[in-house]
This record gives C-alpha cells, sequence and structure tokens, in this order.
C-alpha cells in the first residue's frame, strides 16, 4: 500500500493504538484482543470504572469491524427514564402513548448493519431485560403498541461499570441475560492499576490540545508528574484529560508545575487504597482496618515528608517517638533500610 | 476467581534478606504463597523449575538489577506474561519508564504498606485473569465459527 493511502486510511479509521491509549501489558493484550473481536461478531460485555473507557473501546471494535461503515449507536441506559428506554430501543407505534403523533424506529434500528452500545447495562429495567433477552436470541424487534417484528442485524456490545455477576447474585439483572450478553467478557483496568501510562496519556492529551488550538509546546515538570502518577484517578482517564484541559489553562509561560496542582493531586492522603465498604450495614465493614489504612496513609506521609527521619515524623503526627514507632511496626511499614533504627529493625 | 487466586505463587526478589522476609510475611498473610529469591540470578533459576503468578521485584540490586530480571523475563515465552511489580524510589520516573518500556505491570516505592501491597497484587492478578477469560471465550468462539465455515 502507498504511504498516501495509509495515511487516507488512518485518518478515516483510527488505529487501534490511537483509540486505546497505553503500553501497560493489560492494555497490549486488550488491544490485541479488541482486533480479534472485531473479526467475530459476538455479543461482547465490557465492565470497566467510570472513565476507564468503555465507549472507546466498544468505538474501536465497531470501527475495525466489517460493521464500521454502518452506524454505532450509543444508548446509555441510565441516562433515559426507565419509562422512555423501552420505546427509545424498540421504537413505537403511532398513538402508542401521549405524545407519540407518529411512528418511531427505535435505537436498535438506527443500528442495523452497524452496532448497538449499551452502555450501564445493569440500570436496564427488569421487564425491558427480557424483551432484550428475546432480541438477542431471535434477532427481531417489535416495536411497543405494534403486533408486527421486524428483523434487526444489530452487534451488541454492552457495558457495565459495576459488576453483573454480582448484580446477578442480588437478582436484579436476569442471569440468562447475563450470560447471553457476555460471550466474551472484556474488562478494562482502572487507570491507578496501570499508572506506568499516566505519562503517554498526559503526552497525548497534550497533543491533542496543540492541535486543537495550535503549536505550543508544555512541558510537565518532573515533580508535577510525579504528583499525577501518584493520584489515584478514582474518574480515570476521563478525570485525567479534563485536569490536563485544567493544567493547560492554568498554566503560565506553558510551564505545568506543582503550584497550579489542585489540592486534591498534591494531598496524598487520600483513602482511596482502603477498598473495604464504608458504609453501615455492609457486612465486611471493619472499622479497626479503615482506621488503621488511615494511620497507614499519613504516617507514610509524613516519613515522606521528612525523608524518612522517624523523630522528626512522629513530631508532625503529635505523637511519641515510641507511639509512632509501635504504630509503625504494625501498620507493616518497611522503612528505608537506610534510616532503619537499631531497636526497630 | 477469588479461590484461585488465594492460592496464588508470588515470588519475593530482593537482595535484602530483611525486606523479603517482611514482603514475603505481607504476601502470605494475603493468602498466597510467597516464594523467596534472594538475587535476579536465583529468581531466574528458580523460575527455570516451577512457575510463578506474579513478581515483586527490587529494582536496585547488585550483579543483576532489576531491569536485566525483566529483559530475561519478557524475552523467554514461557515467563514473558507474568506480571511484574517493580520497587522503586517514588520520585525515580527514569527508571519507571525503563521498567514501563519492558513491560513491569506496577510500581511500588518504600516504605511498602501491607494494604497497598495487597490492592497492587490483587488488581494485576484480577488483570491477567480477565484477559485470560476473554481469551480463551474468543478461542472457543473461533472453534465454533471454525465448525460453521467447515460445513
Amino acid at each position: 500500500m502507498p504511504p498516501e493511502a495509509k495515511l487516507v486510511q488512518s485518518i478515516r479509521r483510527p488505529s487501534i493504538d490511537q483509540s486505546l491509549i497505553g503500553e501497560h501489558p493489560t492494555i497490549v493484550k486488550l488491544r490485541l484482543l479488541i482486533e480479534r473481536l472485531a473479526a467475530t461478531d459476538a455479543t461482547v460485555l465490557i465492565t470497566g470504572e467510570s472513565g476507564s473507557g468503555k465507549e472507546v473501546v466498544a468505538r474501536a471494535i465497531h470501527d475495525h469491524s466489517g460493521r464500521h461503515a454502518s452506524a454505532f449507536v450509543p444508548v446509555n441506559c441510565a441516562a433515559i427514564p426507565h419509562e422512555l428506554l423501552e420505546s427509545e430501543m424498540f421504537g413505537h407505534e403511532r398513538g402508542t402513548f401521549t405524545g407519540a403523533a407518529g411512528p418511531r424506529h427505535g435505537l436498535f434500528s438506527s443500528a442495523d448493519g452497524g452496532t448497538i452500545f449499551l452502555d450501564e447495562i445493569g440500570e436496564m429495567p427488569m421487564q425491558l431485560q427480557a424483551k432484550l433477552l428475546r432480541l438477542l436470541e431471535d434477532g427481531v424487534v417489535r416495536p411497543v403498541g405494534s403486533d408486527r417484528s421486524t428483523r434487526v442485524n444489530a452487534r451488541v456490545i454492552a457495558a457495565s461499570n459495576i459488576d453483573l455477576a454480582a448484580a446477578v447474585k442480588r437478582r436484579m439483572f436476569r442471569e440468562d441475560l447475563f450470560y447471553r450478553l457476555q460471550v466474551v467478557p472484556l474488562v478494562i483496568p482502572p487507570l491507578r492499576e496501570r499508572r506506568s501510562d499516566i505519562p503517554l496519556l498526559v503526552e497525548y492529551f497534550l497533543d491533542r490540545i496543540r492541535a486543537r488550538v495550535g503549536a505550543r509546546d508544555w512541558t510537565v515538570t518532573r515533580e508535577a508528574m510525579v504528583h499525577l502518577w501518584s493520584y489515584d484517578w478514582p474518574g480515570n482517564v476521563r478525570e485525567l484529560e479534563h485536569m490536563i484541559e485544567r493544567l493547560v489553562i492554568l498554566c503560565e509561560d506553558s510551564v505545568i508545575d506543582t503550584a497550579i496542582l489542585p489540592d486534591l493531586l498534591l494531598n496524598q492522603t487520600r483513602m482511596s487504597e482502603v477498598r473495604e465498604p464504608t458504609t453501615i450495614g455492609d457486612k465486611s465493614l471493619n472499622l479497626n482496618a479503615i482506621v488503621r489504612e488511615l494511620e497507614g496513609r499519613l504516617i507514610n506521609q509524613a516519613l515522606k515528608q521528612t525523608a524518612g527521619n522517624k523523630q522528626a515524623a512522629a513530631r508532625l503526627l503529635g505523637l511519641k517517638r515510641t507511639t509512632f514507632a509501635a504504630k509503625l511496626r504494625r501498620c507493616g511499614v518497611i522503612a528505608p533500610s537506610d534510616t532503619e533504627e537499631p531497636e526497630e529493625s | 476467581m477469588e479461590e484461585r487466586q488465594r492460592t496464588a505463587q508470588v515470588m519475593v526478589v530482593d537482595d535484602d534478606p530483611d525486606t523479603v522476609i517482611i514482603l514475603a510475611r505481607h504476601v502470605q498473610r494475603e493468602g498466597y504463597t510467597a516464594i523467596e529469591a534472594s538475587s535476579g540470578l536465583e529468581c531466574l533459576r528458580i523460575l527455570r523449575e516451577r512457575s510463578v503468578d506474579l513478581i515483586l521485584l527490587d529494582l536496585m540490586m547488585p550483579e543483576m538489577d532489576g531491569f536485566e530480571v525483566c529483559r530475561a523475563l519478557k524475552g523467554n515465552q514461557a515467563t514473558a506474561d507474568i506480571p511484574i511489580i517493580m520497587i522503586t524510589a517514588r520520585d525515580d520516573l527514569e527508571a519507571r519508564a525503563e521498567g514501563m518500556r519492558l513491560g513491569v505491570a506496577d510500581f511500588l516505592a518504600k516504605p511498602v504498606f501491607r494494604r497497598q501491597l495487597a490492592n497492587r497484587i490483587s488488581a494485576q492478578l484480577d488483570a491477567v485473569a480477565a484477559v485470560r477469560t476473554a481469551e480463551a471465550a474468543l478461542n472457543r468462539l473461533r472453534g465454533h465459527l471454525g465448525g460453521d465455515k467447515s460445513k
């Protein structure tokens, strides 16, 4: 293929590398899986936290499939009121309900020949789940208020930010539909589990802004990058993207430095490593574990600030040296060996 | 997945015997089996005899440092997919960048916290398990498709 042709093609269809940025081993594997999945018509269930890139992955599968010339129709099942979701998805006949002046095609019909992306599928009401299951099994759509069914050929990609298997156990989601959807289950890791991709993503978002607003080179200082790397990004890639856009506006002389980073990023005492449930009524709630975790985080921060000097760290925390040493042992902290004191090693 | 992961084999590689003991103890407390290695060479030797599910690898080691161990692991098909969590200084971005190029899954800085360690280990094990599940599902599907096509 001549280079120009390749270029044109890459403009028309972004490569998987461009849609799913990252070199983390899991992301590299995910890209290979997407490529293989695109060659099939299999139903896919994508699980991942909010902002981790579920729609990006769904689009990549569609864009590289034989269906790329037809529509990719994203539907957010949580954003459409339950009573409207059915007619939105399957369409309705004229006069079915107040305001239904004429017949209307549903989103499934719009996705005929293409792909329908059902995001936040866990929010779909039970009665609609039954209808979706029938559609997946028979490949036919029956609009609300109609007695005629029409055949649709839409690939279904569903996504959820909650563990659907757990929802099935709680009887909030139909088991038969769950198995029908997760023919191939894809899990996208949260950004904090592939931190090494943060510098790449920062560069990517800066490039995108550069392309949009004109050439300007931003530099991220080393210290700022350490903070970007250390933050847990509960909103994942989307949160990082918004943060970069914000930092570009705030920065002076095109330098992104710690001075313009929000407190959220500078304060590393967030409890995000705590995976214990924190709501009363949760069976595995363990106050001691949560308190220990918080203790550990503050001890860690104090040790970092004092470059490992335990006496100074104890003072920062308002603790006696001996109390601090006891807590240090209990929290399972491994102090840097050069600051290890004889009685504690 | 939970049950299978509970018995996962986690190798701890560090030239400092105290660190190996502490890390191994943390690993065991989380229900994993800990395998101890005091050098990169020992790590590679053990891996010729048995398989492990994850490696906690110190960067700063004499003779063979963490990078060299990574290169050896990634260059061998039998060990290339084992997730590696590398222990580096928190602000050593150059080391982390190099680790990233070599396919390191995650990085930790000393002092290492037990809870943090547990979360990082389970996250990488979960990710590997999820990819394997998807690959297996795709392979089954291909088997079906292949069958259909041959008809």
